[in-house]
């Protein structure tokens, strides 16, 4: 029997480091170790991927939707919910929230699901690598408009928020280093692309036009040179800032939340000495995401920060449906079921602004809070789903239960999750008006069964089932 | 790769492109499976998407490019009789009656040759005469109807009215058994062809499905280095075509239907390869085909007429071979009443048909 600690932990690492994980799993996690499963977690190729060609054959408009909603989300959506490799489709998730790029404007959802392949493959690798590819990927090109950033006539978009949002942060560059940055990518786009008409999509290929590059010497950060977008990028990453400013972001994401990144230059961090040991590792590791990550995962400040972090709507969503069971395949209404974290404030593919989404108490408002609820309590209100019904059949093995066993029951088998003295009182209010929750009669099971399911979604309607 | 495709003592000739993307109208929207009915019609099953439209099956009549008709929609999305939620098999018998299998409904529909319900069966289970997930279709010489019970990994046969006749089959990767199979199609004999999706082969059974012949074995494409993915599962367009990463002959990646011309020679859907490959009555890798659109279908060029802007685009793209090209072509079949071998290039809404050319002289040389 694993320790009731050890399960906390565990549970606390596969909220962040994936998307949750039922009791059955916890324990096997708990049984290998925590360190293994850091290690299983941070090596993917372990573990095979998602059956693509199942969702094709269901679903082939899955792979090319173009710019309509919802096949492209249904699309990282059954990625999100059958991956065995959370962690990668986590750190996916992560770039997604740096490199935002969104259907509003490219209105090719295929080509940003092409991206996120790229957070997949590259996502778990070099900091460096992935900026490059970035600064090579046509819909991030299209998004921030470096297709319009000519030798002549330079447009600092891209330049702008290559220094601002996704490298450096503001208060760490002048007005000329963007200037200069900008026109070091001046020449890099991509290809005209076969259009939609009349075959559908085809993607875009990155095109280096060396007749439209200002090949001038340029003054970049105190560094003088003719330099190209690559050596703006080898500069950006030795910077002191860039380090921080990931591991910032891959504190707020992973440990708990920060303020919101406009803030970022006059608000401290949250926890200095985290973004310290992180920011070294990163540097010293040749910025490599699975090395830092791996001393996140594995340090204290990671491990005391349980449910320091609101979770986010793909959090509620993915978590919800994986710990329910029952949507592996995608079956028809799958792509009104990937909405949901739209309705919750998060329309993936399509973040907000460059910017990204604002994260912590920003997700909830009076809205947002309610799709939350009602979300969870149907699907967790559900004992036909394989998930809820493991919950009760583990409740069932214990016997008949008292009121406050119930609701210790389903605090437990839910996260753990821990509530405060008040919810706890009202969660044991209505326990008690219940009396004792048995199932040793068939009219007695059908009466218990309905009692856990509710208990179950008021835990999941409370504040704190809000936080990971 | 060359336009017309010569492989030992076979040629096969590019003839037209046949669709465009629409929901409805003239063209297809994600076609599952297709079927031949008489005089050069095709019936195929569309899947839409999931904002409902697009599921239907349309009714078309081929002949020489930019001779395609549409004649019927219908089987659209909706409850009830004559609508579907997931169109998958489709089939026709000698009436021109119209068998059509809704994989989500678990149910087979009957429609006349107008596109008129005429009546359905169809419960959801395992159990003698029960679907799960039907998929591929195809009606024997004495009107009996063979359903691809996908979900049970089985064959079950009924009588027209939807009467339970027999069955075979398990699931399992031994001779006889199958893994989520797809299409089906039947010789002149009435042995039965089987694409076993993900067993990755096709297997070849006598009428009362005895395990005759396998071929094929897993082997998936890979992006050669510097190639230009059509999409991130392929596939590739190489600098050199020959480069183009196509697995060896023989190896499939879930493949989805299956035909056989009236030689022999066997055709089937390698889905996940991007490809049509070409075996001899024993089993014996011929040749591959890729795709070769290279001349825009007539409805395709209705659309670009329609729209000066994707024109202005076509004309400036470096390179359309990415277009040419099949992506994740879901049926094939043969008409022997014009030779012809018909692809449904599912993920590009069209048909590509090639020519089986039977008085083939080679040119001069030294041209």
């Amino acid at each position: 029997m694993a320790h009731q600690d050890d399960i906390a932990l565990m549970a606390h690492l596969m909220r962040r480091a994936g998307f949750g994980a039922g009791r059955d799993e916890l324990e096997a996690r708990v049984a290998k170790g925590y360190e293994a499963t850091v290690e299983e977690l941070l090596h993917r190729e372990a573990q095979p991927p998602v059956d693509a060609y199942t969702l094709l054959r269901y679903q082939p408009a899955s792979l090319l939707p173009g710019g309509q909603p919802p096949m492209g989300n249904l699309n990282w959506m059954y990625y999100l919910v059958n991956t065995k490799r959370p962690l990668e489709e986590k750190t996916a998730l992560f770039w997604h929230h740096v490199f935002a790029t969104g259907n509003s404007k490219v209105d090719n959802y295929d080509q940003l699901l092409e991206q996120i392949e790229i957070f997949r493959q590259r996502g778990l690798g070099s900091y460096r690598d992935l900026l490059l590819e970035m600064a090579k990927n046509p819909t991030m090109i299209f998004w921030l408009d470096n297709n319009q950033n000519h030798g002549k006539a330079v447009n600092e978009n891209w330049g702008r928020e290559l220094l601002e949002l996704f490298s450096l942060g503001a208060g760490n560059y002048t007005e000329k280093d963007v200037r200069e940055s900008s026109r070091a990518f001046t020449g890099w786009t991509f290809e005209t692309k076969i259009p939609r008409a009349p075959y559908g999509r085809f993607p875009w290929k990155f095109e280096y036009r060396p007749e439209d590059h200002d090949d001038g010497e340029k003054e970049f950060l105190g560094h003088k040179g003719r330099f190209n977008g690559e050596d703006i990028i080898n500069i950006i990453v030795q910077q002191p800032a860039c380090a921080r400013f990931i591991c910032r972001h891959l504190y707020n994401f992973f440990v708990a939340d920060e303020a919101q990144v406009p803030a970022w230059p006059i608000e401290q961090p949250r926890d200095p000495k985290a973004i310290d040991t992180l920011a070294g590792t990163f540097k010293d590791s040749n910025f490599d995401m699975t090395a830092t990550l791996r001393v996140l995962f594995n340090s204290d400040f990671f491990k005391n920060a349980r449910f320091q972090h609101m979770k986010s709507p793909a959090e509620v969503v993915v978590g919800t449906l994986r710990l329910v069971g029952g949507h592996e395949l995608p079956r028809p209404g799958y792509g009104e079921l990937s909405m949901n974290t739209a309705y919750m404030g998060q329309d993936l593919l399509n973040p907000p602004s460059v910017e990204g989404w604002h994260t912590g108490k920003e997700w909830i408002n009076s809205g947002s809070l309610m799709a939350r609820v009602n979300f969870c309590a149907e699907k967790i209100g559900d004992p036909a789903l394989p998930g809820v019904r493991a919950i009760i059949n583990r409740l069932k093995a214990k016997g008949t239960l008292s009121p406050d066993q119930l609701v210790d029951g389903c605090l437990d088998l839910l996260g753990p999750v821990e509530i405060g003295a008040d919810t706890r009182k009202e969660l044991a209010a209505q326990a008690t008006a219940w009396g004792q929750t048995s199932w040793d009669n068939d009219s007695n099971a059908k009466l218990a069964d309905l009692h856990t399911s509710q208990m179950l979604q008021l835990i999941v309607a409370t504040r704190e089932y809000q936080f990971a | 790769m060359p336009l017309t495709t010569v492989a030992s003592g076979r040629v096969y000739d590019w003839s037209h492109a046949v669709g465009r993307g629409a929901a409805r109208g003239t063209g297809f929207n994600y076609p599952q499976t297709m079927c031949l009915g008489k005089g050069g019609i095709v019936y195929t099953a569309n899947r839409g998407n999931e904002n409902n439209f697009g599921m239907h099956v349309n009714k078309v009549k081929l002949g020489g490019p930019g001779e395609e008709e549409l004649l019927a929609d219908f089987f659209d999305y909706g409850e009830g009789d004559g609508h579907s939620t997931w169109p998958f098999g489709v089939a026709t018998d000698d009436q021109d009656h119209v068998y059509v299998s809704d994989e989500w409904e678990n149910s087979i529909s009957v429609f006349d040759t107008s596109g008129k319900f005429l009546r359905k069966w169809g419960t959801t289970g395992s159990g003698d005469g029960e679907l799960l997930r039907p998929a591929g279709l195809a009606v024997e010489k004495n009107g009996n109807v063979i359903v691809v019970d996908s979900g049970n990994n089985r064959l079950q046969v009924f009588s027209p009215e939807g009467k339970f006749v027999g069955k075979c089959g398990k699931a399992g990767s031994g001779p006889g058994e199958f893994n989520q199979p797809w299409g089906i199609t039947l010789d002149k004999d009435g042995n039965i062809f089987v694409a076993d999706w993900k067993n990755h082969r096709v297997q070849k059974l006598t009428n009362q499905g005895k395990p005759l012949m396998s071929i094929g074995e897993y082997g998936a494409i890979e992006a050669p280095e510097d190639s230009y993915a059509v999409t991130y599962m392929g596939p590739f367009i190489a600098a050199a075509s020959e480069k183009a990463g196509n697995p060896s002959p023989g190896k499939f990646n879930h493949p989805t239907d299956v035909a056989v011309d009236s030689d022999g020679d066997i055709y089937v859907a390698d889905w996940g390869n991007h490809r049509v490959c070409v075996f001899d009555s024993a089993g014996n890798p011929i040749t591959s085909l890729v795709g070769d659109a290279h001349v825009l279908s007539k409805w395709g060029q209705q659309s670009i007429d329609a729209n000066p802007d994707m024109m202005k685009a076509r004309r400036r793209v470096k390179s359309l071979e990415p277009q040419w090209r099949f992506c994740f072509p879901t049926a094939v079949d043969f008409d022997p009443e014009t030779d012809t071998v018909i692809v449904a290039d599912s993920q590009r809404n069209r048909l590509q048909i090639y020519k089986k050319v039977r008085d083939y002289t080679d040119f001069q040389a030294n041209l």
